[in-house]
């Protein structure tokens, strides 16, 4: 036991060693970037090819004007709803094809093809696809007018992109289809990694495929989930492309996300850097509050546990000693 | 045996529903899937006229060749597109792989005092948003005069925290830690190691992300549009996004077929590696 | 250990510190932009000062600089570019002295502005010498916050006043191209693109008897209750007058008297306030099909594919030519609507998009910049760009024909077009470029144009009352841009 540890420590360095590139480029290209942005959400630039810029003389003046501006709260409530709607039938779509692929019982033939099909839409740029679902939606002639035309579902043409819950409707399956291949990738590998001897036993003990799912399957996979979810809660807060091609936020303003808010401001005409600065941070605190919680739900309770236990028994064998000692 | 036990439990006509609509659903989201791919490649058979009357169509129409000589006409370059795209998405992706990989190894096999913090620490760079830095980062590289090379494109891809991530639960899984004791009390340094040994135990994973990576690389436009400016240094996709000119006078079918060509080396670089996502990777405990 | 750890650590924060803050100082040497940190008005025509200078005698070429660095946004440009070195060749029988280095970024991602800014920004030898604005943003590089970057024409030894007047340049793009703080002319317009109406002529007969253009003017106009007139017979008959509003709101928007901004505040012109109401009434009354503008269906009412047959189009000369023409069905008289079309004067004067050229104050080569740039844009003979691009014959024979800057030179044009049943073009875009004006732009009119029609569709849908929609625009202005709203 001694001997591991001292050879453990030794090592030690290497830990550091390797990781400095990674620290390098990320305060190279990311640290000094978003400190640059932080600095800027304080002070007055704005405009063209500017550079000088004094601080406010209220500091948070463009936290607080943003805070209020209308649109960026509309920006908010839009992003929610679009990732909820995307997300929840995303996740579920995935889990449900992981437990598909991954029965043991009742494989499915093409399994492998099926895979490499699903994660190809997450191939092609958002740029196109956002094009052809607009196109898709075409008033008053497109293919889905006609489609509907022809099923008798209406006789008028719709303008499908003019209703708020539509056009929302649409990015999220935009954005759902886009992802559930990966998603559903990466939960597999998750799956994989499961000890098998765990299914094992439970078919022994006579469980059912869904039990075998929702009780051994789910909480294995519990890191990869929040690993997801994470992932796509990030994603899906800063999504851009695809509101922005569509309809650029429209209508009025109902697919308006957050990051496309932050584009406007700063490239809308007014270049008002200072604002867009300011919604970043704010953004991203609330991104990293957010992804807190979810860290916080599906931490390891038992290894948590654990944790307090040892670090109570530590406290305990330091304390013995000393009164050893004394 | 246990196999024998388990079809006992469930019923025949059960188990044939369900296998129905597993295929159903499978084939429609396969269809799903495929679509826009289908309508890209028709589009770019047609003429911007036929596509303005009708952007979508299911057969091919015959203006293939007709858009190829568009190409030249707007000294549109696919082959030095290639070319770039190739280099900066190619190295991106090995540099990424390779570094975090590396990172990840640190975050498993060492015990150092700020393992936990750092990890933590990269659990909190993956939630910032790109649209935080991706401002600040551009004004930098004009500053520092870093434009039109590609190096900016490719560096900052050595912290991908997500890599990280997914390469460290793989890790977990996957390495014991006798086989680095053994390679150290071969008198391997801990270098070698890590290129020579452990590398190879985590090829899977790093296909995968490979395939991540080199998609990401491959479709991004909106840096190097604004960091290359150079036409020898341009990426496919930038080549595709001058094809649209003025509005009146963009040929669309030409766009299209840009954007086909460009899609293409990704669909060659993902089949070749598809066959690790077919086969799978697993992430977690597997270590008997 | 750790201890090299962190010295590394904060070794590269140092590192990254120091470069950003001497980064800071770089652009220090650029002199502050005209009207500096307040947001640039659109000023009267009135307070400009006249430029009466006489322009720059001896303008020479820096004999050490081989290049010339041109950037665009199409290839539109730089190919004629390339074809005045040719000529320069076929003329001198010597290579054109320069080489020249093309920057193409399209504006598509809204990536060409932000470059070019940067550039221009950076001076140095990649700085252009010659760069193109397109109408959408053009006034950012005459009259805004880019303004001076820009060199005045004359000082590139360009003879402007006499030029202007021999080749009868259309006022709107002298107006648009001239700077407001010292009243010079700094970017021009090659192609004119005053705005016509483009009609059915077998509609016209079927409605009135007569596809003459001289009687259909005045039944669509002047003034738009004219206009709303005519859609009232149309609509007897069963046809639409327009596509879709966004054809209307093209001559609205050039039509009024002031702009989006004025000192800094937003003001919302009478004219265009109106068009909530025009907007309206085409859809309540059916006038129109009501298709989005670049839409598939507003491509096929080009064809008689829509719902109504749709009598006339608003746009300039490049509408028909390289628009309409293709999307007719047809590529000769006779097949689809090809043929079956003319032009008149539309109610009120417009114009609808347009390159302008640029010269950069500090281009190390003027006396070249200035050559090419006059070529381009005021040389009204029959060897300048705008004799050539009038009748398609720069690349040679056959080529697609366009409306020009110059007045003079499409006077002396031949503008039949077989598409308008061999009507001449030039007859009605001359005109049609002299009453179009340059007055009532700004440099945000991109993103408030856009968000105006927004709100006029919820309106038109009847979704919000009129107020509603008004107030909502405001705030929307007032959320992404610096002006202030009242």
């Amino acid at each position: 036991m001694g001997r591991k540890k001292i050879k453990s420590v030794s090592y030690a360095k290497y830990g550091y060693i390797f990781v400095i590139p990674f620290v390098l480029a990320f305060l190279t290209f990311t640290a000094y970037p978003i400190f640059f942005t932080a600095i800027i959400g304080f002070t007055d630039l704005k405009g063209l090819g500017k550079t000088d810029f004094k601080f406010l003389p209220n500091i948070f003046q463009n936290f607080e004007q943003i805070i209020k501006t209308p649109s960026f709260q509309k920006s908010l409530v839009n992003t929610v709803i679009i990732w909820t709607i995307n997300f929840i039938p995303q996740i579920l779509l995935a889990l449900l094809l992981t437990a598909w692929f991954t029965n043991q019982r009742q494989k499915i033939k093409g399994q492998g093809a099926f895979k490499v099909l699903f994660y190809m839409p997450n191939i092609i740029t958002a740029a196109t696809v956002a094009i052809l679902f607009n196109v898709l939606f075409g008033y008053p002639m497109g293919p889905i007018n006609d489609l509907f035309k022809l099923l008798g579902l209406s006789t008028e043409p719709i303008n499908f992109l003019l209703d708020k819950w539509t056009a929302r409707g649409v990015i999220s399956f935009i954005q759902f289809w886009m992802w559930y291949g990966q998603t559903m990738i990466v939960l597999i590998a998750g799956v994989l990694g499961i000890n098998p001897s765990l299914f094992e036993a439970a078919e022994i003990d006579g469980a059912t495929s869904r039990q075998v799912f929702f009780y051994i399957t789910l909480p294995s996979l519990r890191t990869i989930m929040l690993f997801t979810l994470v992932t796509s809660l990030i994603g899906g807060m800063q999504m851009f492309d695809i509101p922005r091609l569509f309809l650029n936020g429209g209508p009025d303003n109902s697919t308006l996300t957050v990051s496309l808010f932050i584009y406007n401001q700063a490239f809308s005409g007014s270049y008002l850097y200072n604002r867009a600065a300011a919604a970043s941070m704010i953004l991203f605190i609330i991104i990293a509050v957010l992804s807190g919680i979810l860290f916080y739900i599906l931490r390891d309770k038992d290894a948590a546990k654990m944790k307090k236990e040892m670090r109570k028994l530590r406290k305990a064998q330091k304390a013995a000693a000393r009164e050893v000692a004394a | 045996m246990s196999q024998a036990k388990a079809l006992k439990y469930e019923p025949i006509a059960g188990r044939t529903i369900t296998l129905v609509i597993k295929y159903t659903v499978c084939i429609i989201l396969a269809i799903l899937s495929i679509m826009p791919f289908w309508i890209m490649i028709m589009n770019a058979t047609r003429n911007t006229y036929e596509i303005q009357q009708n952007s979508i169509a299911l057969l091919p129409s015959k203006y293939l060749m007709y858009n190829f000589k568009v190409f030249e006409g707007k000294s549109f370059n696919p082959l030095v597109g290639f070319k770039n795209s190739l280099i900066i998405a190619a190295l991106t992706t090995i540099v990424n792989i390779y570094f975090n990989s590396l990172t990840a190894y640190a975050l498993v096999v060492y015990t150092w005092r700020l393992r936990q913090a750092f990890f933590t620490f990269i659990m909190a760079i993956l939630m910032l948003p790109a649209q935080v830095s991706s401002i600040g980062f551009y004004q930098f590289m004009y500053r520092i005069g870093w434009t039109n090379s590609f190096l900016p494109l490719i560096l900052p891809a050595i912290a991908g925290p997500g890599v990280v991530f997914f390469m460290r639960q793989y890790l977990l899984g996957a390495l014991s830690i006798d086989i680095v004791n053994s390679a150290r009390i071969d008198g391997a340094g801990e270098f070698y190691t890590f290129n020579r040994i452990v590398l190879p135990i985590m090829k899977p994973a790093m296909a995968t992300q490979a395939i991540f990576t080199f998609v990401g690389s491959w479709n991004n436009l909106f840096m190097p549009l604004i960091l290359l400016t150079d036409k020898t240094k341009y990426t496919m996709p930038i080549m595709v996004s001058l094809l649209r000119g003025d509005i009146y006078r963009t040929e669309f079918g030409a766009v299209y077929l840009g954007l086909t060509l460009t899609v293409l080396p990704l669909f060659i670089v993902y089949f070749t590696l598809s066959k690790y996502i077919i086969a799978g990777v697993a992430l977690g405990s597997m270590k008997e | 250990m750790k201890r090299i750890l962190a010295l590394v650590l904060s070794l590269a924060m140092l590192f990254t510190l120091a470069i950003g803050i001497t980064g800071c100082g770089k652009d220090e040497g650029q002199p502050p932009a005209s009207g500096d940190t307040t947001t640039p008005s659109q000023q009267q025509p009135a307070d400009k000062p006249a430029d009466t200078s006489t322009p720059a005698p001896s303008v020479s070429d820096d004999p050490n600089v081989k290049v010339l660095n041109l950037w665009s946004f199409t290839d539109e440009v730089p190919k004629m570019v390339k074809r005045y070195a040719e000529f320069y060749k076929e003329k001198t029988g010597q290579d054109f002295p320069f080489e020249i280095k093309e920057t193409i970024i399209a504006t598509t991602e809204g990536a060409y502005q932000p470059a070019l800014d940067q550039a221009l920004a950076g001076g140095g030898a990649d700085a252009p010498d010659i760069y193109c604005a397109e109408a959408a943003f053009v006034l950012k590089y005459t009259q805004g916050d880019a303004a001076h970057y820009a060199a005045a024409y004359k000082d590139l030894g360009i003879d402007v006043d006499k030029l202007l007047a021999e080749a009868e340049i259309a006022q709107y793009t002298v107006d648009i191209g001239t700077r407001p703080s010292d009243g010079k002319l700094v970017g021009l317009g090659y192609q004119a693109t005053g705005g016509a109406a483009i009609y059915r002529r077998s509609i016209a007969k079927d409605v009135w008897g007569t596809d003459d253009p001289a009687v259909i003017k005045t039944k669509i106009g002047p003034g738009w209750d004219k206009f709303f007139e005519a859609a009232e017979e149309l609509k007897q008959k069963g046809y639409a007058i327009v596509s879709g509003d966004g054809d209307m709101w093209q001559v609205v928007r050039g039509a009024a008297e002031k702009g989006w901004v004025i000192d800094g505040k937003l003001y919302i012109d009478p004219a265009r306030e109106a068009f909530l109401d025009y907007a309206k009434k085409l859809y309540d009354n059916g006038y129109m099909n009501d298709t989005t503008d670049w839409s598939d269906s507003w491509f096929a009412d080009m064809k008689d594919a829509g719902n109504k047959k749709v009598f006339l189009f608003f746009g300039p000369a490049w509408l028909i030519n390289y628009v309409m023409a293709g999307n007719s069905g047809g590529e000769k008289p006779g097949e689809g609507t090809y043929g079956d079309w003319a032009i008149c004067e539309p109610p009120v004067g417009f114009f609808w998009g347009g390159t302008w050229v640029l010269a950069n104050k500090d281009t190390k080569i003027p006396k070249t910049v200035g050559e090419i740039i006059q070529w381009i844009t005021l040389d009204s003979s029959d060897t300048g760009l705008q004799y050539y691009w009038a009748n398609g014959t720069l690349f040679g024979p056959g080529g697609t024909k366009d409306t020009v800057a110059s007045g003079a030179v499409m006077k002396r044009s031949d503008g039949t077009l077989d598409f308008l049943g061999g009507q001449n073009m030039f007859d009605v875009f001359v005109p049609a470029g002299e009453f179009a004006s340059g007055k009532a732009m700004t440099q945000y009119d991109e993103t408030i144009n856009s968000l105006f029609r927004n709100q006029v569709g919820e309106y038109k849908y009847g979704r919000k009352t009129k107020e509603q929609a008004i107030a909502d625009f405001k705030q929307n202005v007032a959320d992404n841009l610096d002006i202030i709203v009242e």
